[in-house]
């Protein structure tokens, strides 16, 4: 006889519908992870009690923890869907596993929620290196091994949302651009050619919703998927932004 | 939060200055005067009679008609200022200790207990003891006797310390929570301000101000214990400090 | 004159390369993609990215070794000139990335690294730790995100394309998308529009490829009348961790390194493999290939391994073909070189491989074929004449196709780190394409049509929804995809017969008619994912006919194609007279074999499926030789074929340049 385990499912049909649980009878595989046990589910919607329902509606992609699309908080706590393994998760709560959607973005319908306020944030910071265009001139600046260093682990944020879903700080009660925007600024500002915008990503980020609201829970750092060292960007931004005060105040 | 739709004004930068002179003030003044007051305090354990606390007391009452500015410039603004928009931070922070437990946001969830207990404590503090509460039925502490002119510093504060069984333990509580307040503040405020930037240097420091928070709290806790116990009524304590034998009080 | 409209559809690495250049040369772009761009599959490419490079140029190293090896890894079925012009663009596409903030992994010196790459001789590769794909799709995205805040593009996420609007000429007036979340649908004017949404992989179940690698965008242009070309060139990666929803890559070097594979000898044999002694385990590379042993090239991995579990059923697991892949017997050291892909296994798989060996199975990788673009080749360079309004051009006016959903530049196999280049490289050329498509537009602009066409497209893709949405039915979309990607997998991936094949091409057509009796389970009209797939099924099965089909037709063996009743015959002498002799009948059976075969597969839609036929292939810049790698005698095959190549190059260059111009 098969193993199997229960899945609640927070659901909401639409933006204006009314939030309800769900709870779903999975049959157990060896290295199920979550994205499995959500297609099993579209592919057989039959609650614990019965009732046929519709699939859930989530957001997944790559399913290998690159893209950034399936974060959802499971079992209270935000993480990638396919990387978040049933073994694993029923040790933490025997039986059942609990799944919502993120709670600081709109929910679109179910599991699934509008990120878009973290893309645009990035437009915010001027999120990029600004060239003079894309005719050939040759090779970029020359960079250390230590900058690399520095720089890619930075560069492996997939916009996933987790460190902003943890944070205590990021909630409609403030505008903070949250800690993967900041880290996304100092990756750029610390680029040989992203450095000529350097000023503008500081004026953003002592502006209201910038550095200052951070709270030093370090929830973003514990949380990060992809293990990005942001409570060192968070801090970084912290030095920066003081000397740029003081540089704007006393003239350069 | 990050997902509301009206763009922070970069131009507006004076929400950054605004929490840097808060997290300024947390420690210059306010945190250095807590320091002073708290040693001050703890002099009450050096003479029995409570001689060193007062003599400790009149240096500082010495600046004679400027101790009310100082006292409202150097203490009382700053820390109503620090009061109120420590207020306004804690209305817009949304802990969730209870999903991400670990010592990072414990930390920052007890920060704005810690702030608020202490705001408390402080308007009970003030009231009690300070001339400032005289109309209202507080402003229990005493310098000198009004009739007789006699040193009482010590005597009054113990009196008050001891007017009523909870006032100890409310001490007690109250100064713990300041200094823990003040402590971690440090520890964040070396963060904000771009001091410690790596994990390594931010434990470190988070060390050194736990060693701090301790020693200070054990300060203020052994001054409380020396009012708990001080007796008003030991015998010559105002004779022997004019025959500058102190330590020939407690001789058997 | 009206304002002119260019529609981007996929931000993975071409799209977005096509965007910010069209950008940058001051037309305005519509970009839609089913995900916000940033989590395009382009993100899924480890490896890195070729060029020739000044270490690699200083070892003899040139453009043209790099258009040698990409041609001879791919059999020799991709038009030359193209693939020409890509390599010699690679290093300046690589000093582009390396400017607009792509952190390369750097030499002491601060120069950029490079690391070799199968199918080379060369350090040809530059690699961005152990995520090129995803650096280099983010540096693109940003700089896409420059141009979006200065208002030359607009994107439009969770927007999903349902087909090209065509006019009474056939030509292509722009687009009918959907909101993926409020269902609403759109229909965009447009002078231009370009396809680059990737590959297929999911109509072969699970692959390596991301969810949305459907192939539906494909399969829609496809319906409505672009050819489809060498369908049935599928790459198949030897080692994958089979996950329950998809297959995740195993990079080659846990090989490289001393990774053994094996099965147990007694078919799923469920002791646990640590206490399986040696003589009971099946080191089947080692024992069929005593001299290359676990590093048999990646094709001949995937086929042995392929054998072993489908010939032969000695699956580790019996619900699920699996070998082990065991580098438990690695010294420490060895173990932490890898630690990076040990680490990925332990996280998915939730064991530690260090201690337990790994589950591994081949999966389907990339699509060498895609829809079919013209291309211009110039007279002068042997390479394209850049600007013309045929590169990238499908064979409907007005629809552009750029990125792995074109055939153009891998042939029959892909070398690594190709990929990446040939994405970044169509992406970047469609633009001056289309900047000369813009200036003679012929029969006028797309502002000029009438309403009624836009209003007419919508309709028809309202009404497809209405009809599906309510089609009574008891098929199920999921397991009818489950179906179909078993089918795919077994019959029409490593090992192709066509005995198999046949039954392939069947059941895609029961398939196909049980399609129309599906049943969805949600009815809702917003967010409706369960109907967004299953209309993607409907193209995945399209899809699936052209490749069954193609693969069934191609009686050779050529690239990743293999068709063992095709293969020409080994030499297996050891008197040299004789293998000579043996050498030059197998160099005669391999040119009989081109003239039949060296064809691009041409696959059109029609109602009763796809309509093949064949297309010569440009090969005049280098001329076809034999892979030989790992065959008997390979050296005198080479050598006979040297010699009788001699009289034929002349004559070959001529017709060839005939044929094309």
């Amino acid at each position: 006889m098969s193993k199997s385990f229960q899945v609640k499912v927070m659901r909401q049909e639409k933006p204006s519908s009314n939030k309800h649980w769900e709870t779903f009878d999975i049959t157990y595989e060896n290295g199920m992870n979550m994205t499995t046990v959500l297609q099993r589910i579209a592919a057989a919607p039959v609650t614990t009690d019965h009732q046929t329902t519709t699939p859930v509606a989530f957001d997944a992609c790559c399913l290998e923890e690159v893209c950034g699309a399936c974060t959802m908080v499971i079992n209270g706590r935000v993480r990638q869907a396919c990387s978040a393994l049933v073994d694993k998760l029923l040790d933490e709560s025997a039986g059942v596993i609990e799944l919502r959607p993120m709670t600081k973005f709109p929910v679109v319908r179910d599991l699934t929620v509008n990120r878009r306020a973290m893309f645009d944030t990035l437009k915010k910071v001027k999120a990029w290196v600004h060239v003079d265009g894309y005719h050939d001139v040759g090779p970029g600046p020359r960079v250390s091994p230590k900058q690399q260093d520095t720089a890619y682990p930075l560069s492996r944020c997939m916009t996933c949302g987790c460190c902003v879903e943890a944070c205590p700080q990021f909630s409609d009660k403030t505008s903070f651009i949250g800690p993967a925007a900041i880290s996304q600024a100092m990756l750029f500002n610390a680029h040989p050619t992203g450095s000529n915008d350097r000023d503008d990503r500081l004026a953003v980020l002592t502006s209201v919703g910038g550095i200052a609201d951070c709270g030093n829970s370090q929830n973003c750092v514990k949380v990060c998927p992809k293990e990005i060292p942001l409570t060192d960007s968070i801090a970084q931004a912290g030095r920066d932004t003081t000397f740029y005060k003081l540089r704007q105040w006393f003239g350069r | 939060m990050g997902t509301q739709t009206e763009s922070p004004d970069t131009n507006d930068q004076t929400y950054f200055l605004v929490r840097r002179i808060h997290s300024l003030l947390g420690l210059v003044p306010v945190g250095v005067f807590l320091c002073v007051h708290l040693l001050t305090n703890a002099s009450i354990l050096a003479s029995p009679d409570g001689a060193e606390f007062q003599k400790a007391v009149e240096r500082i009452h010495a600046l004679g008609p400027l101790l009310v500015p100082v006292e409202i410039i150097g203490i009382f603004l700053p820390l109503l200022f620090h009061v109120l928009l420590g207020v306004k931070i804690w209305l817009s922070s949304s802990p969730n200790v209870q999903h991400y437990r670990h010592g990072g946001n414990v930390r920052y969830t007890l920060q704005r207990i810690t702030g608020m207990m202490a705001m408390v404590f402080i308007l009970y503090h003030v009231w009690q003891m300070h001339w400032f509460g005289e109309n209202l039925g507080g402003g229990a502490f005493k310098l000198h006797d009004e009739v007789t002119g006699a040193p009482m510093g010590a005597q009054s504060t113990a009196a008050a310390i001891n007017s009523a069984v909870w006032v100890a333990p409310i001490y007690a509580v109250g100064v713990i929570a300041t200094v823990f307040h003040l402590a971690n503040g440090i520890w964040t405020s070396l963060i904000t301000w771009g001091v410690t930037i790596r994990p390594k240097t931010q434990r470190a420091s988070g060390y050194a101000c736990a060693v701090f928070g301790v020693l200070l709290a054990l300060v203020g806790l052994g001054a409380l214990r020396g009012f708990k116990t001080f007796d008003a009524e030991a015998p010559a304590a105002h004779d022997a400090r004019q025959a500058g034998e102190v330590t020939a009080v407690h001789a058997p | 004159m009206a304002k002119q409209q260019v529609v981007v559809i996929g931000g993975g690495l071409a799209g977005l390369a096509a965007t910010m250049q069209l950008a940058e040369s001051g037309v305005h772009v519509t970009l839609i993609s089913m995900v916000p761009v940033k989590r395009s599959h382009s993100v899924c490419a480890q490896g890195g990215i070729n060029s020739v490079n000044t270490l690699t140029r200083q070892q003899g190293d040139t453009e043209w070794k790099h258009l040698d090896d990409t041609v001879y890894g791919g059999d020799f079925l991709q038009h030359q000139p193209p693939v020409k012009e890509m390599c010699e663009w690679a290093p300046r596409i690589i000093n582009l990335l390396d400017r607009i903030g792509v952190p390369f992994n750097r030499t002491p010196e601060g120069l950029r690294d490079q690391r070799r790459f199968g199918g080379t001789l060369y350090k040809r590769t530059a690699f961005a730790g152990a995520t090129t794909g995803q650096q280099m799709l983010y540096a693109l995205d940003e700089q896409v995100r420059r141009w979006e805040a200065e208002g030359m593009v607009e994107k439009l996420e969770y927007w999903e394309f349902l087909g090209p609007v065509l006019d009474g000429n056939g030509h292509c007036r722009g687009v009918v998308a959907q909101d993926m979340f409020s269902m609403e649908m759109r229909a965009l004017r447009a002078d231009a529009v370009v396809l680059a949404t990737g590959g297929c992989g999911l109509v072969f179940g699970r692959s390596t490829n991301s969810l949305i690698c459907t192939g539906g965008a494909a399969g829609r242009v496809y319906r409505a009348g672009a050819k489809y070309a060498n369908g049935e060139f599928i790459q198949v990666h030897p080692t994958a961790i089979p996950g329950t929803d998809k297959l995740r890559l195993m990079s080659e070097s846990a090989r490289g390194e001393g990774g053994r594979v094996w099965v147990p000898r007694k078919p799923q044999d469920n002791r646990d493999p640590m206490s399986i002694p040696a003589a009971e385990r099946y080191y089947f590379l080692e024992e069929r290939y005593p001299a290359y042993g676990n590093l048999v090239p990646r094709d001949i991995a995937t086929r042995e391994i392929f054998d072993v579990c489908v010939t032969q059923d000695l699956s580790v697991e019996p619900g699920r073909m699996c070998v082990y892949l065991d580098v438990t017997e690695l010294p420490g050291a060895t173990q932490k070189k890898l630690d990076g892909i040990l680490e990925i296994y332990e996280k998915f798989q939730g064991v530690d491989p260090r201690h337990t060996p790994m589950k591994i199975f081949p999966a389907v990788h990339y699509s060498m074929g895609g829809l079919w673009v013209d291309y211009e080749r110039d007279g002068n360079s042997g390479g394209l004449n850049l600007g013309s309004p045929r590169n990238q051009h499908s064979n409907v006016p007005g629809l552009f196709v750029i990125g792995e959903a074109d055939y153009q530049y891998h042939g029959g196999n892909r070398l690594g780190a190709n990929s990446l280049l040939s994405c970044v490289f169509s992406g970047l050329i469609v633009a001056p394409t289309l900047e000369n498509w813009l200036k003679s537009l012929p029969r006028g602009s797309a502002e000029d049509q009438s309403a009624t066409l836009f209003d007419g497209a919508i309709d028809s893709h309202k009404q497809r929804m209405d009809q599906l949405i309510n089609n009574q039915g008891d098929e199920n979309p999921y397991k009818l995809h489950t179906e179909l990607g078993d089918c795919m997998t077994r019959q029409v991936t490593v090992v192709r017969n066509n005995k198999d094949l046949r039954l392939a091409v069947e059941t895609i057509e029961k398939i196909e008619q049980r399609y129309q009796h599906v049943h969805l389970s949600d009815r809702s009209n917003w967010t409706n994912q369960n109907f967004s797939f299953t209309r993607a099924l409907g193209d995945m099965i399209v899809l699936a006919r052209v490749i069954a089909k193609g693969a069934l037709l191609r009686d050779e063996c050529r690239g990743v194609h293999f068709k063992p009743e095709f293969a020409i015959p080994a030499p297996q002498a050891d008197d040299p007279e004789t293998l000579r002799a043996e050498a030059r009948r197998w160099c005669e059976a391999f040119r009989e074999k081109n003239e039949e075969w060296l064809k691009s597969t041409i696959s059109r839609h029609t109602a009763d499926g796809p309509d093949i036929s064949y297309e010569p292939v440009d090969t005049g810049l280098i001329n076809p030789r034999p892979r030989t790698y790992g065959l008997k005698g390979a050296e005198m095959i080479d050598e006979v074929w040297r010699e009788m190549d001699k009289g034929n190059a002349a004559g070959a260059a001529v017709a060839e340049s005939e044929s094309k111009t």
